[in-house]
Parts: structure tokens; C-alpha cells; sequence
């Protein structure tokens, strides 16, 4: 491969680190010149129209079926880039807001660097680089966590850097056991190694990788960051690391996973269990369910609640996972852009009630209905799409990981992960509690004063877009499901 | 007009009244009127048209959606189908008429009222598992927020307790059809095509319990049934209707035309549990609703027991028991309807009690003597005497039962008692107490309204039409009932 092939491949890269150092320049420049922060609307401006162009390159470079492992643009790499940058695109809409933050210039700057990581992860296959490309969003978000300057943005920045930081170094530690297991360096090679034996040394390493991914996804118990990182940080940072980062972590795992070490997956199904990652995926799965669905009945907090349901939701994507099926895998890569439009909007109201109130308690949204229909109702789209209620498209979402689950594991008169969908299908419906509690304020309940929201425009498209979205998608669902089915089925096929 | 233009007519009536401007907000009833009324005459028509050339194809409406999930877009109605979508419009228009004082929010109120009935009327027509499951799922939001909104007593805590049973009966529902599903290959979720495939019988021994008390549970089973009596009384007049009238009788079909077909050995095993699950449920319903003061609790507890008979009938297995739970699921639709509408909207919106020793002391056969008239018709359809439709139908049940369950006909026949008692209890403390010489004369009250003198007459008519000339729902009934989805359900055809 040469380099200008190379260099034609990571197209969408590039344009982000480009447009990344221009805002730098930029913010600097106006800084020095005027003595004033560079102004927001025009630093989103900057990144957006940067992400806007990426995707643009994104649907232009030519497939190069046979690249290099270490930059590949297979199908789902492709899908997976295309979903990040939307998802970025979001986040970065959603404008930090001028007493929070007193640097917009360097915050959406770094948004576009860690989008840049997540982008070089969901296309590789060679360990190495994984490691560097994930670490590169890692440092990114862990300073995205902290930059607004309060006392609670430094302790989830903090919280997040230690936790993350052990979370590379079993990475690395991982990554390494696998090499000298495999004396291979990417995926493919290692799965070359282990059809021709399976030895201790691998598997260890793969259980490190599963906590370092599991800590990446939010998923139990490698959870505890995540309340205190949504809480803390400024919402654009969370928005990012709910959406877009689980996008590119999902998808990395199910590389690594299905792709890397397809033949040691185990079984998961009732009666019939053995070790291997569909049985650690199973339990991580049904433990980041419970613990996720129990805690957040408990918050007064929005912003912790949202923090539990991703835990939750993380829960329902390894579900799909674990079964190991194109079909499910494939359903799962549907709900983790559905879940992210979802909580990408949820966390903008958050933000916008918040602006108004001063306080993201469920109370904060009472009355919402009076003071801006349109939101509420976005806010409706948003809640029933988490609870998985129809016509949204979370409900589709969810419905298609339990059923193609169920039909990958399912054997004769076995019960295949009926325990695992049961589980995941009840503390579904537990969860339309809290979220009900949230839509009781906004729409059943009054508040004293009257006034009406206003919203920035990028509030509103960041807002708007997820709740048009979901509708749509939840009417018709095949819009993304069929080309996510053609990724996988492609990308699986060379196993 | 064909059958779809029931969920159209209520779909399009729903976005209508969400995008009437602001002062024009009174018109949203209109609006609504029209669209259950559009939904109800095409209904009726295709009925007719039905009876009229039996052997006619089914209308029917089938088209790709999410090809790779194997979900599509089929609608179908034969007559038992198309006898319950008569069923809902008949409810929903009475429903907009018993509604049309709601002064806050109308757009709301009126736009979510006919979302529900746009899923209910999705579910009796849906041929696809996954489609009705989303029909059956489109009505939960905006049941708890027209009871949480416009409710009455503890209308939070009922609104909640009625969603999260509702929920959480979804999600064995969800398994049980994932179950079904993934057995059958995964590549369908046609309701005919999976009841086709003959899964293991230890497969069908825990699969069906699991999609059956989904089902079961909105149907209002004991001992799952206590989210339904307060539920109801929480809801606002049109939705307590709506929900003992038409919503309970979306899990009577799920558990008729899903579960018992797809599982059909797994219902042969625990048939006799559901049959003494269904008696309990009579007898209980009967006798708690002995005890209540509040008289939308006596309905309450009264639709739980009469909802015991249609599970009794799917639980006989025999055509004359699944003929007479379809009949139960129409005639208790419509009087539990007729029932609520009187003591939620005629009564309590002008006395604003239901408590039946309050009510003494309004005299209503002298002050209302109308809603006295009504309610007096009403308590003699519920309690079963002929010429009402509750005799047809639980007629046809008991004869169903004696043929599979003969040592279950004399509790029920308790329970026919009992419900005579609390009914006529029911209906003498509250229309008609004794008062005694010294007592304050009782105030005067607003006339019956023309909305309310319709929606009382339409629903009267089509309990007392049941009960005098039902053969044309039998017709109906049993065209529906030799689909081969029943065939293997039934012991004695």
C-alpha cells in the first residue's frame, strides 16, 4: 500500500486534526488580538463545519478492501466512522455555555481530537494502534471532563483520569499477553493463532481487554466514573463521551471480539454454559442491567440518572454481543446510535433546563409543557425511546437485540439466553419508572411562575435532530438496520 | 372503506387536534367526534359487508417493512377481527361524547385519546407478532398521561400503578415472542407462520406461561388484576372507558389470537390452571366489589370479575367457550363503558361524590331520573339477564365450560350470584336509597345532556341489540374462530 493511499483512507482524520489546529490558531489569534475569548457560536461553527466535511471525505474515499491492518476501511469501519462523526457532530452543537466555560476555542478543539481517536479506533485491526488511538480520545475526554471550573468538573475529571488510567494499563497489559501468545500484532493474526490452539495466556489477556472495553462502555462494575463524570462536566464533554465514544467503543469490541477471537466465545445459553467472552459478556451484561436499572430509580439528579441508564443501556448493547450472531450484533450496532441520538438529546434538554433553573433535579422540569411544548415533547420522544416504548426507535432497537439474540442461541428444546433477554426485558420495563418520573414533572405537573424558554440555536438542533430522528427511524427502521445488517454480514464474512 | 380506515380515521384524527391552533382548541372534540365516528361506520360497513358474503377474501393489507428483523406491515381483518374494531369505535365515539366538558387541555386530552384508539384498533387488525406488539405498546404513554393528568382520586399513583403493570406484562410478552421467534428460525415474526411451526414440547411447557400472563395481565387476571380497579377509578371518565372497555380486551386477544395458538400444547398443560385462575378471579372481583363504597370502584372490581369470564371461556377450549369470551370481550366493552361513563361523568360531575352513603342524599331516581333509567338498564346487562348482551355471552361460556370443566359450573354460578348482589346493591344505595322523613330535601341537578342522552343510547343499543338478535356476531364470531389459528387449541370443535 502506498502512502497516498494511506493517506486517501485517513481523509476523515485529517480534516478533523486540520480543522482542529485552524480553531486553535484561530482562538489563540482572536485572544491575543482582541483580549477576548473567541466567541462560541463561531468556534461550533469551526468544528462543525470541519465534521460536516469529514463525513463528506468519509463518503468519498474509496474502499480499500485489501488495506493495511493497521488503517482498514472494511464496511463496518466505514459505518462506525460515519456514526461517531454524526454523533460528534451533535455534541459539538450542543454549545458549552459562556459562564461554564471561558475557552471554546480549546474545548471544541479537543472534542475534534478526541473524535479523531475514536475514528482511528473503529478502523484497526493491529493492537498497537488501538491502544495509541484510544488513548488519544482517553486524554482528550479526561480533559474535556474537567474544563469548566468547578470543584465538582475537577473531582469528575480526576475520577475519570484514575479510573482511565488503570483501564489502559490492563489494556496494555492485555494487549500484551495476546502478542506473546500470538506473536501477532493484529487481530486477524491472532485469530490465525488461536485456530491452531487456545492457551491460558490468551484468555487471560482477553478478560484484561474485556475490563479495559468495559470501562470504556461504562458497563458494571467498571462503571463508577460514569455518575460523577455526567454530573460534573460540562455538557458537551458528556454528550461526547455518552454518544459517540460507546459508538466507537461498541465497535471495537465487537472487532476485537468477533472478529479476533471468534473461536474462543463460549456459550452463554441456559444448561449448556462454557467459558469464553459470550459468557463474561452475559454476565457483565446482566450485572451492568441490574446495577444500572436499581440505581438510577434513586437519583434526584437528571444528569446521575442518564449516567445509570447508560450503564444500563450498555448492558442491553452486550446483550446483543454475547449471542454472537451477525443478526444480533448487527441490532446492537442499530441501538448504540439510537441510544446515543437518544441520551444526546436528553442531555440537551438536561442542559437547557439546567441554563433555566439552575438545578437538573427532576423538579426542575416542571411545567415544562407550559413554558416550550416543542421541548417537552422532545423530552417524551427522548424518555419513551429510552424505556424502548413505541413508535420511537429505541423500542425497535431493543426489540431487535432481544428477538435476534434469542435466535442466535436458541437450540431445540434448549432455552439459549431466555435468562439473560428475561432479565434485560424486566429491568427494561422497571426503567420506564424513572423515566415516567422525569415526563410526570413536564407534563403533569405545574409550576408557580410563567415564563418561556428561549433556546440558542444550536440547543435546538441538538435537540431537534435526535427527536426527528427517532421518529423516523422508529418508523422505519430499515433506513439504518439494512445497510448496519450489509456492514456486519461484510465485515464478519472474512472470519 | 375498507378496514383501515379505522386506525387512518384515528391516527389522522390525533395529529388533527395536535395541530389545531390555539383558539381553536374547543373544536378539538369535533375533530375527534368525527374521526371515532369515521373509524366506527367503517368498521360497521365491513361488518355487514362481511355478513353479507361470508365466503368473500379477507380484506387485507401486507407490506415489507423491516425485512431484515422479517417484520411487516399486515393488517387483516376477518369477523371476529372486524367485530371487536365495532367494538372500539362504538367506545370511542361514546368515549368523545362522555368527554365533550373537558375544558383543560382539550388538544391534548383529545389527541392522546384517539392515539389509543389507533393502537387498539392496530392490534385487531395486526397478522404480525412484531406489529402488534408496537400497536399494543403505542397505547401505554398516553394512558398514563391522560390519567395522570386528567384523573381524579390519587390519579399519580394510579396512573403509575396501571403503567408499570402494563410494562412490566410487556416485557413477558417481549420474551415470549422472542422465544417464539428465535425457535422458529428467526426469520419471521408472522403470527401465522410461527403458530405453524411445532416447537419442542419442553419448549412450549415455559414459553407459554410466560407470553400468556403478559397477556393475561392486562386482561385483568387475579391475582395480577389489582392495577385495573385503581387504574380506573383514577382515569378521567373517556379513559377509565376506554381502559375496561376496549384496552382490557387487547390482552384477552393477545392471549387468545397469539399465545394460545403459537403454544397450543403448552396452553393444554396449563389450561386448568388458567380455568381456576379465571374462577378465583370472578368469585374475588364479585365479592370485593360487595364491599366497596366508591361506586367507579364497584365497576372497578366488577370488570375484573366479568373479565374472568372471557379467560374462562379461552381456557374451556371448545368453540362455544372461545365463542362466548369474544362475545364477553364485546358485551362487557360496552357495559362497562355504559357503567363508567354514568357514575364518572353524569353522576360525579354533578354530585362530586361516588361514595354510595353520600349519594344518598342527592335521591338521584328523583333528581337524575334519566342516569336512574340508565344505570337501572346498565346493572341489569352486568349482571346477566337476558335480553342484554352479558346473557349471550356468559351463557356461551358456561356451556363451554360444561363441556370441558363441569366441576367448575357451580362456583361460577356463585359468582353469578354474587354479581347480582353487589350490582343491585350497587344500584339501590346509589339511585334509589330509603330516606326518611326528616331528611334535607335533595338539591336540583343539571339535566342529562344531549352528548350524554347519545353516548348512553348508542351503547344501550348495542348491548340490548347483542342480547335480542346475536346471531350476526356469532356469524361474525365463529367465521373468525375457523381460522386455522384455532384448530389446534380446540378440544371439541
Amino acid at each position: 500500500m502506498n502512502v497516498s493511499a494511506l493517506f486517501m483512507q485517513l481523509l476523515p482524520e485529517a480534516v478533523l486534526v486540520i480543522t482542529a489546529l485552524v480553531l486553535l490558531g484561530v482562538a489563540v489569534a482572536t485572544e491575543r488580538k482582541t483580549g477576548r475569548s473567541f466567541s462560541v457560536g463561531s468556534a461550533t461553527g469551526i468544528a462543525a463545519s470541519g465534521i460536516l466535511l469529514a463525513l463528506l471525505a468519509l463518503g468519498r474515499v474509496p474502499s480499500e478492501t485489501a488495506g493495511s491492518s493497521l488503517v482498514l476501511l472494511d464496511s463496518m469501519a466505514r459505518l462506525g466512522k460515519g456514526v461517531v462523526l454524526a454523533l460528534g457532530l451533535l455534541a459539538v452543537l450542543l454549545p458549552p455555555g459562556q459562564k461554564e466555560i471561558r475557552e471554546p476555542g480549546e474545548v471544541l478543539a479537543l472534542m475534534l481530537f478526541a473524535l479523531t481517536g475514536l475514528l482511528l479506533a473503529t478502523g484497526t485491526n493491529h493492537l498497537l494502534f488501538l491502544f495509541v488511538a484510544l488513548e488519544l480520545a482517553s486524554l482528550s475526554l479526561y480533559l474535556l471532563a474537567g474544563f469548566s471550573r468547578s470543584a465538582r468538573a475537577a473531582e469528575a475529571s480526576l475520577k475519570y483520569f484514575l479510573f482511565g488510567g488503570v483501564s489502559a494499563a490492563f489494556l496494555l497489559f492485555g494487549l500484551s499477553w495476546i502478542y506473546g501468545f500470538s506473536h501477532a500484532a493484529t487481530l486477524t493474526d491472532v485469530a490465525l493463532a488461536l485456530k491452531s490452539g487456545v492457551s491460558p495466556l490468551a484468555m487471560a489477556g482477553l478478560v484484561m481487554v474485556l475490563v479495559a472495553l468495559g470501562f470504556k462502555l461504562a458497563a458494571a462494575p467498571f462503571h463508577y466514573w460514569a455518575p460523577d463524570v455526567y454530573q460534573g462536566a460540562p455538557a458537551t464533554s458528556v454528550a461526547l463521551v455518552s454518544a459517540a465514544s460507546k459508538a466507537a467503543g461498541l465497535v471495537v469490541l465487537i472487532r476485537f471480539l468477533q472478529i479476533g477471537f471468534a473461536a474462543v466465545d463460549g456459550s452463554a445459553a441456559w444448561g449448556s454454559m462454557s467459558a469464553g467472552w459470550s459468557l463474561w459478556l452475559a454476565v457483565l451484561a446482566a450485572v451492568s442491567i441490574l446495577f444500572g436499572n436499581v440505581l438510577a430509580l434513586a437519583q434526584s439528579s437528571v444528569r446521575r440518572l442518564l449516567a445509570y441508564s447508560a450503564v444500563a443501556n450498555t448492558g442491553y448493547l452486550l446483550v446483543g454481543i454475547c449471542a454472537n450472531a451477525p443478526a444480533s450484533t448487527g441490532a446492537a450496532l442499530f441501538y448504540v446510535v439510537v441510544y446515543g441520538l437518544a441520551t444526546l438529546g436528553a442531555l440537551s434538554l438536561t442542559a437547557s433546563v439546567e441554563r433555566h433553573q439552575g438545578n437538573d433535579s427532576p423538579q426542575a422540569f416542571a411545567g415544562l409543557v407550559h413554558h416550550s411544548p416543542l421541548q417537552a415533547v422532545a423530552l417524551l420522544i427522548f424518555m419513551a425511546s429510552l424505556a424502548g416504548i413505541p413508535p420511537f426507535a429505541g423500542f425497535v432497537g431493543k426489540f431487535a437485540i432481544f428477538s435476534t439474540a434469542m435466535a442466535g442461541t436458541i437450540r431445540g428444546e434448549g432455552s439459549g439466553i431466555t435468562w439473560l433477554v428475561g432479565l434485560a426485558s424486566v429491568m427494561s420495563a422497571v426503567s420506564l419508572y424513572y423515566y415516567l418520573c422525569i415526563l410526570k414533572e413536564a407534563f403533569v405537573k405545574e409550576s408557580a411562575e410563567v415564563r418561556s424558554d428561549r433556546l440558542s440555536p444550536g440547543h435546538a438542533l441538538a435537540i431537534g435532530i435526535p427527536a426527528v430522528a427517532l421518529v423516523v427511524l422508529g418508523l422505519f427502521p430499515s433506513l439504518l438496520l439494512d445497510p448496519i445488517a450489509r456492514a456486519v454480514a461484510e465485515s464478519l464474512a472474512a472470519r | 372503506m375498507t378496514p383501515a380506515w379505522t386506525i387512518l380515521s384515528a391516527f389522522a384524527g390525533a395529529l388533527l387536534v395536535l395541530l389545531l391552533p390555539a383558539r381553536l382548541a374547543g373544536a378539538s372534540r369535533l375533530v375527534a367526534l368525527i374521526a371515532s365516528i369515521l373509524g366506527a361506520v367503517a368498521a360497521g360497513v365491513a361488518c355487514l359487508e362481511r355478513l353479507a358474503h361470508p365466503d368473500a377474501a379477507v380484506w387485507e393489507s401486507n407490506r415489507e417493512w423491516i425485512p431484515s428483523l422479517g417484520a411487516r406491515l399486515h393488517f387483516a381483518a376477518d369477523g371476529l377481527s372486524l367485530a371487536l374494531l365495532f367494538l372500539t369505535g362504538v367506545v370511542a365515539i361514546a368515549g368523545v361524547l362522555f368527554s365533550w366538558n373537558v375544558n383543560t387541555r382539550p388538544r391534548a386530552f383529545f389527541a392522546l385519546f384517539m392515539t389509543i384508539i389507533g393502537g387498539v384498533y392496530g392490534v385487531f387488525m395486526s397478522r404480525d407478532a412484531f406489529l402488534l406488539f408496537v400497536c399494543y405498546e403505542i397505547v401505554i404513554l398516553p394512558k398514563y398521561l391522560l390519567i395522570a393528568i386528567w384523573g381524579s382520586t390519587r390519579r399519580e399513583y394510579g396512573a403509575m400503578k396501571l403503567t408499570m403493570y402494563s410494562i412490566g406484562a410487556s416485557a413477558l410478552i417481549l420474551v415470549g415472542l422472542a422465544v417464539a421467534y428465535a425457535a422458529a428460525g428467526g426469520t419471521s415474526f408472522e403470527i401465522a407462520y410461527l403458530a405453524s411451526v411445532k416447537y419442542p414440547l419442553a419448549l412450549q411447557a415455559w414459553a407459554f406461561p410466560i407470553l400468556f400472563l403478559g397477556f393475561a395481565v392486562l386482561a385483568g387476571m387475579w391475582p395480577f388484576h389489582t392495577w385495573a380497579p385503581t387504574g380506573h377509578v383514577a382515569a378521567p371518565t373517556a379513559a377509565s372507558m376506554l381502559l375496561a372497555g376496549v384496552v382490557m380486551k387487547l390482552g384477552a386477544f393477545g392471549a387468545l389470537c397469539v399465545a394460545m395458538p403459537l403454544f397450543p400444547q403448552g396452553f393444554e398443560q396449563w389450561s386448568t390452571s388458567i380455568a381456576l385462575l379465571a374462577v378465583i378471579g370472578i368469585l374475588y372481583g364479585a365479592l370485593t366489589a360487595l364491599a366497596q363504597q366508591d361506586l367507579k370502584f364497584v365497576i372497578g372490581y366488577s370488570s375484573v370479575s366479568h373479565m374472568g369470564f372471557i379467560l374462562l371461556g379461552m381456557a374451556a377450549a371448545t368453540h362455544w367457550g372461545l365463542r362466548g369470551a369474544v362475545l364477553q370481550m364485546i358485551s362487557h366493552g360496552v357495559i362497562a363503558g355504559l357503567l363508567f361513563g354514568i357514575a364518572g361523568r353524569v353522576v360525579y360531575e354533578r354530585t362530586h361524590t361516588r361514595d354510595l352513603n353520600e349519594l344518598k342524599a342527592f335521591d338521584l331516581w328523583k333528581t337524575l331520573p334519566g342516569a336512574a333509567l340508565a344505570f337501572t338498564l346498565a346493572t341489569a346487562a352486568s349482571m346477566g339477564l337476558p335480553g342484554f348482551s352479558g346473557f349471550v355471552a356468559e351463557i356461551s361460556v358456561a356451556i363451554g365450560l360444561w363441556q370441558t370443566y363441569p366441576w367448575l359450573v357451580p362456583p361460577v354460578a356463585l359468582g353469578i350470584v354474587i354479581t347480582g348482589a353487589f350490582s343491585l346493591r350497587a344500584m339501590h344505595k346509589a339511585f334509589f336509597p330509603e330516606r326518611n322523613v326528616g331528611d334535607a330535601p335533595p338539591p336540583t341537578l343539571p339535566p342529562l345532556t344531549g352528548s350524554e342522552k347519545s353516548a348512553i343510547a348508542l351503547l344501550l343499543a348495542v348491548s340490548i341489540s347483542i342480547g335480542i338478535y346475536p346471531k350476526p356476531w356469532v356469524s361474525l364470531i365463529d367465521e373468525g374462530l375457523r381460522s386455522p389459528l384455532f384448530q389446534s387449541i380446540l378440544a371439541h370443535p
